[in-house]
């Protein structure tokens, strides 16, 4: 519980930073804006020629485009920000103030930082997820709701792992300062299923850089195309990745060694 | 003249030697470059496919063609000038620059030049392998190759200097994030980067056809696929000059302003 | 949290003067110091003059140029060395910094050549020349910076704190070098520092800015005589006595004999003839105190409050 308690003292800290910043706020309300409109139009020309895409019809495609901005904004809200500030942190050599608190490193470096203004998206992104379902209603039970949750959970460990993987490789590579836009850049391969990009892709996506967890699986959860197979799989690899990230942190944490001033 | 040349081949020198120390970084930036485009030829094929075959015109492998080909000129003309502007500013580098006895500009387009240079090692052998993965098929037109090059060569200079005028919106505000934002949400779409501008619906054609966007990407890609009218094309090229009057008329006027500007806020 | 919260909905602005009411005069081959504590205008003045800034009035001339519409002649013949930037590309050796800038200031091979040659001597920078600039310690790097800036010869430097962070055997290179390059090319120098070091070894002439005005202009130990308020007597007795010498004036250091006394000026005679009388002395010595004592002072006044002491 602890953690959680942490977790709660890192958000506060990080908004109270922020809200000093108020333009931030309204560049990022902007922005979201900006992200929404262009998501919705992509969808609204693609739908303008055809009435369904890859079996997807507009409105599960609609649910898509919701889960999307939200869970890219749960990665820009925390994940992003610490992965890149604990980057910086071995780049510099300030790990060592991290390394030396009473607390778990690992738990530290994962939600030190708070781009508070990224609730934004998650807001919007739940806002037309909350449109999708209503226009959805018909074939979303209980039974896709528990599945979507579960899916979704097991797709922020995915993410969160990956990224911590990621991460950790600069303890080794410090000068790849930019191997996290790896996710960033094939995320938008996100807005769409996976299972219409050719299986090069689709395999790229869901084993390689894990798009597929993060937005088709649990959107495939909550309209009912996910079997329970994939769903199980889904959860096992969630664990089995939280594991191995683990694993590698420490490891990176041994071979770390502050940088000279 | 000799002397610019000069200082263009003494930036490239330099320039190239610098990135080629970020080598991974710099793949690393092209995959967003490459997955774009990749991204809707997947979606329209798949569209294609599911409406007997073409849609607006295009077959998958029209699709093909057009998106590889865009991803090309996309990345022959493309700038993150406005980033590099906005982190000048903050950092205060930009100091050193305006005490040079040469405009800044020169420095950017050589800089850019010569990343596309580099870059271009990855970006064909790119090109190829996703022409052998999605067989894209070309219908081209002799004269429409031709004129291809000079095209592709005023789209380059009408975006640049435009996106060069808005980086210089960061000497009024250190927020250009709001500016850029909208610039790109409108390239997005009327430069042909979702989608052929022909599939888009008609009060927004004309829109694109009116705006610069269509000129700077677009336009050359519809003319080496041979997708254009003669006709259409000498109105290309007329519009191409108009916006590139426009552009060089909007530096100048936002430079002169924007050093004005700086030289009275400092860094 | 929620004082942070309101904190959106409200502005506020405040306008600063950064410089106000500065006038002088350079001379072709001075080389002119400013001192100055931390915002006092000293940055801001040497922007002014090199045209990265403009005054919102009065003039400036520099070379016979207006400095704000940097024409390129104008900026062929000046240059700008700022102890916190660099101007070297990070990740490549300086000399290929230096190419770049003798294409972009237009030098022709054979004077650059020269150039470079006597810069390497003057600074050694042989072997630091094809190291990446961001393998060079600070002070390598420095002297790097220091040679692009002087490639193409200017005849007007303006050098913004160039010794900062610097230890002190390069403080002491790069100054001489500075006296050397003047001596040479009759170059006009401006310079800023917060080292009296600097200043002392390379200004005759020395302009103190204090709060964004001009608060002295000229000759370094005519400064002190203008602005300082005390004295030290430093006196040798015969013999240990115990005598509180406190009567006389602020007891500074005392060892074996040697006592050093800060006195008011006005009452420098009075107080010298009384220890003469009182005392046996062996020795005494009326000196000014230490530059860096009269700056301080000088400093902690604010600006309209100083009074030079007659």
């Amino acid at each position: 519980m602890t953690y959680l308690r942490l977790l709660w003292l890192f958000f506060r800290v990080g908004a109270m930073n922020e809200l000093a910043y108020r333009a931030n706020f309204f560049v990022q309300l902007f922005r979201s804006f900006l992200g929404l409109v262009t998501g919705l139009a992509g969808l609204a020309v693609v739908f303008s020629h055809t009435d369904t895409l890859g079996g997807w019809r507009p409105d599960e495609l609609l649910a898509l485009l919701g889960i999307y901005f939200l869970v890219g904004g749960l990665i820009n809200l925390v994940i992003q920000p610490s992965m890149e500030r604990l980057m910086e942190d071995v780049r510099r050599g300030t790990l060592d103030f991290t390394l030396t608190k009473p607390e778990d490193a690992q738990v530290l470096i994962s939600a030190r930082e708070v781009a508070i203004w990224k609730l934004v998206d998650l807001a919007l992104g739940l806002g037309v997820l909350v449109v999708a379902l209503v226009r959805l209603a018909a074939q979303v039970g209980l039974g896709q709701v528990l599945a979507f949750t579960l899916a979704l959970l097991a797709g922020g460990a995915i993410v969160y792992s990956f990224w911590l993987i990621l991460a950790t490789v600069s303890f080794w590579f410090v000068r790849v300062e930019n191997i996290l836009v790896i996710f960033q850049s094939m995320y938008e391969a996100g807005r769409w299923p996976v299972g219409i990009y050719p299986p090069w892709l689709r395999i790229t996506l869901t084993f390689l850089v894990p798009v597929a967890f993060a937005t088709t699986v649990p959107a495939e959860a909550l309209v009912g195309r996910l079997t329970v197979q994939t769903l199980l799989g889904a959860v096992g690899l969630a664990l089995a990745l939280l594991a191995v990230s683990r694993w590698f942190w420490t490891v990176g944490i041994r071979h770390y060694s502050g940088a000279s001033a | 003249m000799t002397a610019l040349l000069d200082i263009y081949r003494a930036h490239f020198k330099t320039t190239i030697a610098s990135q080629l120390q970020y080598r991974a970084a710099l793949v690393i930036w092209l995959i967003g470059m490459v997955l774009e485009p990749l991204i809707y030829l997947v979606v329209w094929t798949t569209v294609a496919r599911s409406s007997g075959g073409q849609v607006g015109g295009y077959t998958p492998q029209d699709f093909a063609a057009y998106f590889i080909v865009f991803m090309l000129v996309n990345h022959a003309t493309f700038t993150w000038i406005m980033w590099e502007y906005e982190y000048r500013i903050r950092q205060g580098t930009f100091s050193a620059m305006l005490l040079r006895p040469i405009h800044p500009i020169h420095s950017d387009i050589a800089d850019n030049l010569s990343y596309k240079l580099l870059t271009l090692s990855v970006m064909l052998p790119t090109a190829i392998a996703l022409s052998l993965a999605f067989r894209p098929a070309f219908h081209l037109v002799p004269w429409a190759v031709l004129a291809f090059i000079p095209a592709l060569v005023l789209a380059f200079l009408v975006r640049f200097l435009m996106e060069w005028a808005l980086a210089l919106a960061a000497f009024w505000t250190t927020r250009v994030n709001a500016i850029n934002q909208m610039y790109f949400v409108a390239l997005l779409f009327l430069s042909g980067q979702i989608a052929p501008l022909s599939l888009l619906p008609a009060p927004i054609q004309a829109i694109g056809t009116a705006l610069p966007f269509r000129w700077m990407v677009a336009f050359p890609v519809e003319l080496l696929l041979g997708r254009l009218q003669p006709e259409e094309a000498l109105i290309g090229f007329a519009a191409q000059v108009i916006w590139l009057i426009v552009a060089l008329a909007l530096v100048h006027v936002i430079w002169r302003a924007g050093v004005r500007r700086y030289s009275a806020v400092g860094s | 949290m929620l004082a942070a919260l309101h904190s959106l909905v409200r502005r506020r602005f405040q306008a600063v003067t950064a410089v106000a009411g500065i006038s002088f005069e350079v001379m072709p081959g001075e080389v002119v110091g400013f001192l100055g504590p931390n915002g006092a205008g000293k940055t801001t003045t040497l922007k002014m003059l090199s045209g990265l800034l403009h005054p919102t009035s009065g003039e400036v001339s520099v070379l016979g140029y207006t400095p704000w519409k940097r024409e390129k002649a104008f900026l062929r013949q000046i240059t700008l060395v700022m102890g916190q930037r660099n101007q070297l590309i990070w990740d490549i050796p300086a000399i290929d910094s230096f190419e770049l800038n003798r294409a972009i200031y237009r030098i022709p091979p054979a004077e650059y050549r020269r150039t470079l040659d006597e810069l390497t001597d003057l600074l050694e920078l042989g072997p630091l020349l094809r190291k990446p600039v961001r393998n060079l310690s600070l002070g390598e790097r420095m002297k790097c910076e220091i040679a692009a800036a002087l490639l193409h010869r200017p005849r007007v430097l303006f050098l913004d704190e160039p010794t900062i962070g610097l230890d002190v055997t390069m403080q002491r290179r790069i100054r001489s070098f500075i006296a050397e390059y003047n001596r040479r090319y009759q170059a006009t120098v401006l310079l800023t520092s917060h080292y009296m070091a600097d200043v002392e070894a390379l200004c005759r002439r020395v302009i103190v800015i204090h709060q964004g005005s001009l608060l002295y202009d000229g000759d370094l130990n005519t400064l002190t005589q203008r602005f300082s308020t005390h004295k030290t007597i430093m006196v040798q007795l015969k013999e240990e006595r115990t005598a509180d010498l406190r009567a006389y004036g602020e007891v500074v250091a005392y060892n074996d004999g040697q006592v050093t006394l800060r006195v008011p000026k006005s009452e420098t005679a009075s107080i010298t003839e009384r220890l003469l009388a009182d005392l046996p002395i062996a020795d005494l010595t009326v000196e000014d105190p230490p530059i860096e004592e009269v700056i301080e002072h000088v400093f902690a006044q604010p600006a309209n409050g100083m009074e030079a002491t007659p």
